[in-house]
């Protein structure tokens, strides 16, 4: 046995280690394998993964998809009623261009996802139940297409969760989603 | 100015050494002078850090509302820059310096480079902090990530380059005193120089890191190039912005594993399996990195799996193998010398009232139940979508920097004031109080930080949204009474940490000075190297295993629980 202050005797690395430690050991090393493959096989088998497809874009080409999807909309006073299945977000300081927007629920839209400006976060919660929310980063240059499916009607909000600027705070939005 | 020279003078003998009273260690001059030197600039930055701490947790706390938007972000700005990066920067600094020379007992070489590296590290500091004070707009607060294309001042990413050159010369003395134990023999270094070492490489890779992604937002500042790219910005920037607490963590292990032994009479129970665990820390523990990109788009499943686990855990293995290693070394140590028996007798046999002893196992324990665990839950790819950005991220961190790296530091202040300042405590009972007040308030904000993120799904980075969201009827008022809690608590944190600074500069001041070999109460029991004489094998380690299985239980409910509240969502990804 040695301190810390000291060279280690010349054998140290054949020094046996005590039974109790290498228990530990296993089973330090079988839990970190084990939340691993959970953690791997949930992008195969679980239902939210923060995974989507990519695409660069240039910012002012990003706006001009949105307004053309707000173009094809139905507009209602709950919000817009988006075409077909995707359904464009524009983040900029200090508004979420393109919602409010009503959804039906059970239906798979490609949310679509970028910004104008600056880095924002996208911050989504069902009125009723606030420890149901999901957060994912914006940011200018990427369109980001992630598939989701509202189960339950109701209204979600949008806030955004990264600092982007004096207004950051009044950043608001909104989902409305109604029986499909 | 007398009362400052004072602090810098000890009995050294002709060939300017002497002997420590409670290490034993052979102390050089230029080593401790260093050490005072970065140890007080720490506690500089810890006292204005700890000042702005007020004001961004009574903004946080709605009631009291204290400042404005306006103000919140350059005050929430300082706070981080002063506590997450200069108070444990300059301390970390002090840390190397004891783990490389003053362990090996020898001089600090290259003196004149620790000073330009002072001058330079202070005066990015400084840089760093006007900057963000003086910003004007468009200009906006940095916060402590600065991320680009957000217009930040150039002067602040200018200063912070400064600010990371200086640390990386304040290393080379430090890699000069490794290399030249090293070079032409086959010693193995000490645990805790080993540590230090290893803290050293991982903090030269953030330091990189840090300079180049700061540099490239310079750049785009001042119009050498037309544009900047928010991933490959992120990418750069966490390198350093996770990287400087991977430095702490190793730097507070190293710690660690210094003062249970110092002050507690620890042993190392393996000198295999903890330099092993290190040695996973060098290959894995900076590709936590990751861990705040994994909701940015443009990743691959791939790429994020593998990064955010640090390869298969390696790195949270590593971790896991202190959190045994540790407390067994305490147990096995006490055992040894016959104090005490049963299960857990030799910890609550333990010198609780010693508060360097009392803050190294409450960071400890502090930093692996509350900072470990959420670490690790919340860098999976998808429990991260629960987490990032809001204001469980900030608990986490505090769980990890405020309590477990502070707590330590705290540790190490007191004891450089004992044994290097050579000054008594201007009161034993205060001194005694931090760790207890200091752990306790702080445990419990950070707790409420926690719940108001994950139950709740409060933001962080805000100013208002729990009372009143701006032009929305939304609001996050369901949160309040947990706010309430937090309030108090977070108040009662700050306390202690006047507290702390108040026991700390009232000592160096006013505190008695310590007779020439006097041990200021530091030695446990029975001294330094009580010999007990048993081999490791033939000591029971059932104490720290109970425990060890106790955090295991807590660490399986924290991830089901957390995992159970996201598959309660709908459905999202591919």
């Amino acid at each position: 046995m040695s301190n810390p202050l000291d060279d280690p005797d010349d054998d140290w690395w054949n020094t046996p280690v005590h039974r109790r430690e290498s228990v530990w050991l296993g089973l330090a090393g079988a839990w970190s394998l084990g939340i691993f493959s959970w953690m791997a096989g949930f992008t195969q088998f679980g239902d939210q993964n923060p995974i989507g497809t990519t695409y660069d874009v240039d910012p002012d080409e990003y706006q001009d998809r949105v307004g053309e999807y707000k173009e094809a909309a139905e507009e209602t006073d709950d919000g817009l009623i988006p075409p077909e299945d995707d359904v464009y977000v524009g983040a900029m300081r200090f508004n979420w261009d393109g919602l409010p927007v009503v959804l039906e629920a059970g239906r798979e839209y490609d949310i679509h996802l970028g910004a104008y400006d600056v880095q924002h976060g996208f911050s989504v919660r069902p009125e009723e139940n606030l420890n149901k929310q999901i957060n994912l980063q914006v940011f200018p240059g990427s369109e980001w297409v992630i598939p989701m499916t509202f189960d339950e009607p109701g209204t979600y909000h949008v806030v955004c969760n990264e600092f982007c600027g004096q207004g950051h705070r009044t950043m608001h939005g909104r989902f409305t989603v109604v029986e499909g | 100015m007398s009362a400052i020279a004072s602090l810098f003078r000890n009995d050294y003998g002709a060939d300017g050494f002497r002997t420590c009273s409670v290490t034993g260690l052979e102390v050089h001059r230029s080593v401790e002078n260093y050490v005072k030197l970065f140890g007080l600039t720490a506690v500089i930055a810890l006292a204005v850090g700890g000042s702005f701490a007020f004001s961004v947790a009574m903004t946080r706390w709605e009631f009291v509302g204290l400042i404005d938007p306006s103000s919140y972000y350059t005050h929430l700005s300082i706070h981080a820059w002063n506590l997450l990066i200069f108070w444990m920067v300059f301390m970390e600094v002090a840390v190397l310096y004891v783990g490389g020379p003053m362990v090996l007992g020898r001089k600090l070489p290259l003196r004149k480079l620790a000073g330009v590296g002072y001058v330079t590290m202070l005066a990015g500091a400084i840089g760093v902090n006007a900057s963000i004070w003086l910003a004007e707009a468009p200009n906006e607060a940095p916060l402590l990530t600065a991320y680009v294309p957000l217009p930040v001042s150039p002067w602040f990413y200018g200063t912070a380059v400064l600010f990371l050159l200086g640390a990386t010369i304040a290393a080379l003395p430090f890699f000069a005193t490794i290399w030249t134990e090293t070079r032409d023999s086959s010693r193995t270094l000490p645990l805790v120089a080993f540590g230090a070492f290893i803290a050293g490489i991982v903090a030269v890779e953030a330091i990189l890191g840090g300079i180049a992604a700061f540099s490239y937002a310079l750049a785009w500042r001042i119009d050498l190039i037309a544009s900047v790219d928010p991933g490959i910005y992120r990418q750069l920037y966490w390198i350093v912005g996770h990287g400087t607490q991977q430095i702490n963590l190793l730097a507070m292990i190293t710690v660690w594993y210094f003062l249970t032994h110092v002050v507690g009479g620890a042993v190392v129970i393996s000198e295999k399996v903890s330099r092993t665990a290190f040695i996973l820390y060098l290959f894995f523990i900076n590709l936590g990195a990751a861990h705040h990109l994994l909701v940015d788009p443009g990743m691959s499943a791939g790429w994020r799996i593998w990064n955010t686990s640090y390869a298969f855990y390696g790195a949270a293995f590593a971790s896991m193998i202190h959190a045994f290693a540790i407390p067994a070394g305490i147990e096995a140590g006490r055992r040894r010398r016959g104090q005490g028996g049963g299960l857990f007798g030799w910890l609550t046999s333990a010198p609780w009232k010693n508060p360097v002893f009392a803050s190294t196992i409450f960071s400890i324990i502090l930093f692996g139940f509350l900072g470990g665990i959420t670490g690790v839950v919340m860098g999976q790819v998808q429990v991260n979508m629960t987490w990032h950005n809001t204001l469980a991220t900030v608990g986490h961190f505090h769980a990890t920097v405020a309590l477990g790296t502070t707590l330590a530091f705290f540790g190490l202040v007191l004891f450089v004031i004992k044994t290097m300042f050579r000054r008594d405590f201007i009161s034993d009972t205060l001194a005694s109080a931090i760790p207890y007040a200091y752990g306790a308030a702080m445990s419990v904000a950070t707790l409420m930080l926690m719940y108001a993120g994950i139950l709740y799904g409060v933001p962080r980075r805000t100013a208002e949204v729990v009372r009143n969201i701006p032009g929305s009827e939304f609001s996050f008022s369901a949160a309040i009474p947990i706010f309430m809690i937090f309030g108090v608590f977070a108040l009662l944190a700050i306390l202690s940490g006047v507290l702390f600074v108040g026991v700390s500069v009232g000592s160096l001041l006013f505190g008695d000075r310590l007779p020439v070999g006097d041990d200021g109460g530091m030695l446990p029991e029975g001294g330094l190297h009580a010999d007990g004489g048993e081999p490791i094998h033939a000591v029971e380690l059932r104490g720290t295993f109970a425990l060890c299985l106790i955090f295991l239980g807590v660490f399986a409910a924290v991830y089901v629980l957390n995992w159970y509240l996201l598959t309660q969502l709908w459905s999202i990804g591919a």
